[in-house]
């Protein structure tokens, strides 16, 4: 029995999208955690916040200051800048000028 | 209650494989094996995949972020996580619906994992080849058999506990990472064979042609909302439990949310690819759910040429995904119990596990009283534990906050502000209306008495947590003078 083409056509897109998706998933999971691992193993440390992600969570701090998370939120985020500016490599893609110009909320 | 922290160092999963494995093997159980393809074929076939897809990425993915998150911040269980957002607020009372929704599920579904073991010993003892052998009799005499049915049930529940008493690393995550990539290969190999038959690909043409009529029907959608909402495991409180063993390097949208989802989805595809060409090559008419494959596909294996092979693989992959779901099932209610009280994991375990037993003596003797567990907890139970776990991000821990502190913090994968929304609003609707839809649906027929007794269940646990942990968590004088400062909204 022949398959009519909107059958084909559904089924692989279905395939793709689904098992696609599983396929990149998995490989990016595994190979980032390759790459943790060896930069933790060499440098004691890593980067645990992405340009993007710091900036959100400096923006989230600042425009709630008195949140019972706001300490915490503190806390992680001036341990990720601490770490950067220590790091030989760090994990997420920073360049050296967005390191120097990041400061701790101590420090602001 | 003491603090599980202060006695032992918690446990981490050993890799990230092994973490990607144990959310995989508890999200896939019988549902993608017996239940996805039919309801895709029933539901006008590739247009309920394409809604279901749809649907999987914009609501089940940022759930299953959520729940994930939830325990990876917290490090705890289903309760202390609760108690962790909202301090000893009555919300927190309903954790421990969540954790007896998982036990009531787990009371029906080991029974069920006990007919995979017992179809996949029959398998390897080659019974369904013996000559006069009927498929459908034996069924029959097995369900009808209190001795097997009952018997095959503490059998379950012992090599569950086994592999729960060795812990994370030791126990779960050595299990999956050994019986989750069996499954796939069984279930290529199985479609690699049905794909191969003349006739076969009717059964592709009965999945895959899409029917654009159902594509205005709210039929389709409600059944495609529930195959992405609760085949995905959301809001059951394991992927919470499974995420509070990760470590602070661990990523959490990627692994929690991406893959958890289209992994558990791409081994329902496999599945179909592996049952439904067999079944249509054959001339069998595709049923849903126990049918299909304890009947339909028995009928099959012997017709097929090296046919005792193709069968072992088949019912060892079949147990694989059901055992591994129990486990996870069961290891909600062994988390929470080891941290919440004074016993030891092994002590938790063999408590946790003596209880699901004597619960699912019934279901395990009557397979009506299963099919009625399976209706109140499948239409009330779950979709009232999701969301109760979707709440506590979206309204009590808030999205925004969620994102920028937890879940993107060692992440592969950036997540925006439109994930708040979501978890804030649609997600809770989704689930109000799925909620809703199932009880008004039921009114009039014959599982009218069932979905009334399913909401009165829900109302008295609910009700009777709420007084547990109110009454656990009273403060007495000495702990009063030390109580820690609350956090939360």
């Amino acid at each position: 029995m022949a398959l009519t083409t909107a059958t084909w056509v559904v089924m692989l897109v279905v395939v793709t999208v689904v098992w696609g998706s599983a396929s990149v998933a998995i490989r990016r999971s595994l190979a980032d955690e390759e790459r943790k691992l060896r930069l933790v193993q060499r440098q004691g440390e890593i980067d645990t916040y992405s340009p993007k992600a710091l900036a959100d969570l400096r923006t989230w701090v600042e425009e709630h200051p008195a949140d019972p998370y706001a300490d915490e939120a503190k806390e992680r985020h001036d341990e990720c800048v601490e770490t950067l500016r220590q790091l030989d490599e760090p994990f997420y893609d920073w360049s050296d000028d967005e390191i120097e110009s990041l400061e701790t909320f101590n420090e602001t | 209650m003491p603090d599980s922290e202060a006695r032992t160092a918690r446990e981490e999963w050993g890799t990230r494989f092994g973490f990607l494995m144990a959310m995989l093997g508890a999200m896939v159980g019988a549902g993608n094996i017996w239940r996805l393809p039919y309801t895709t074929g029933q539901n006008g076939g590739g247009v309920f995949l394409l809604a279901y897809v749809l649907l999987l990425f914009l609501i089940a993915i940022p759930g299953l972020m959520a729940e994930t998150m939830l325990g990876r911040y917290t490090q705890k269980g289903v309760v202390g996580s609760f108690r962790e957002i909202v301090g000893d607020d009555l919300y927190s009372g309903l954790s421990l619906v969540v954790v007896l929704v998982n036990v009531g599920v787990m009371s029906y579904y080991a029974p069920v994992i006990g007919w995979t073991m017992y179809y996949a010993a029959n398998s390897l003892l080659l019974t369904f080849f013996q000559s006069g052998f009927e498929a459908a009799a034996f069924w029959n005499s097995f369900t009808g058999s209190p001795v097997l049915t009952v018997g095959t049930h503490p059998v379950t529940m012992a090599a569950i506990a086994v592999v729960l008493a060795f812990g994370i690393r030791r126990g779960i995550e050595r299990v999956v990472k050994y019986l989750i990539p069996f499954l796939i290969v069984a279930l290529v190999a199985v479609s690699i064979r049905g794909l191969t038959l003349p006739g076969g690909m009717k059964g592709l043409a009965f999945v895959f042609t899409p029917d654009w009529s159902h594509l205005l029907r709210g039929d389709t959608w409600v059944a495609a909302l529930g195959q992405a909402l609760f085949s995905t495991g959301l809001g059951w409180g394991i992927a919470l439990t499974y995420g509070s063993y990760l470590r602070k390097y661990d990523d959490v949208p990627l692994g929690g949310g991406v893959f958890t989802a289209v992994g558990n989805t791409s081994i329902g595809l496999l599945a179909i690819f592996a049952v439904f060409p067999v079944v249509f090559a054959f001339g069998l008419e595709p049923a849903s759910g126990a049918q299909l494959t304890f009947v339909s596909l028995v009928k099959v294996f012997p017709k097929l040429l090296g046919g005792q092979a193709w069968a072992i693989v088949f019912f060892l992959g079949f147990f694989a995904a059901t055992f591994t779901s129990g486990i996870a099932i069961t290891e909600v209610g062994v988390t929470t119990v080891a941290e919440e009280t004074r016993l030891s994991r092994t002590q938790s375990v063999a408590a946790v596990v003596a209880t699901i037993w004597l619960i699912g003596l019934p279901s395990a003797y009557s397979s009506e009283f299963l099919g009625a567990m399976d209706y109140v907890f499948g239409n009330f139970g779950f979709p009232f534990a999701t969301l109760t776990i979707i709440l506590l991000v979206g309204w009590k821990f808030g999205p925004e906050r969620a994102r920028v502190i937890d879940v993107n913090r060692s992440t592969d994968l950036y997540v925006g502000r439109w994930w708040n929304g979501i978890v804030k609003y649609v997600i809770p609707v989704v689930i109000a209306f799925i909620l809703g839809y199932g009880a008004i649906n039921s009114i009039g027929t014959e599982n009218q008495t069932l979905m009334m007794g399913g909401i009165a269940l829900m109302v008295v646990l609910s009700l009777g947590s709420v007084l547990v942990m109110k009454f656990v968590s009273e403060p007495t004088p000495t702990e009063s003078t030390s109580s820690t400062v609350q956090r939360g909204d």
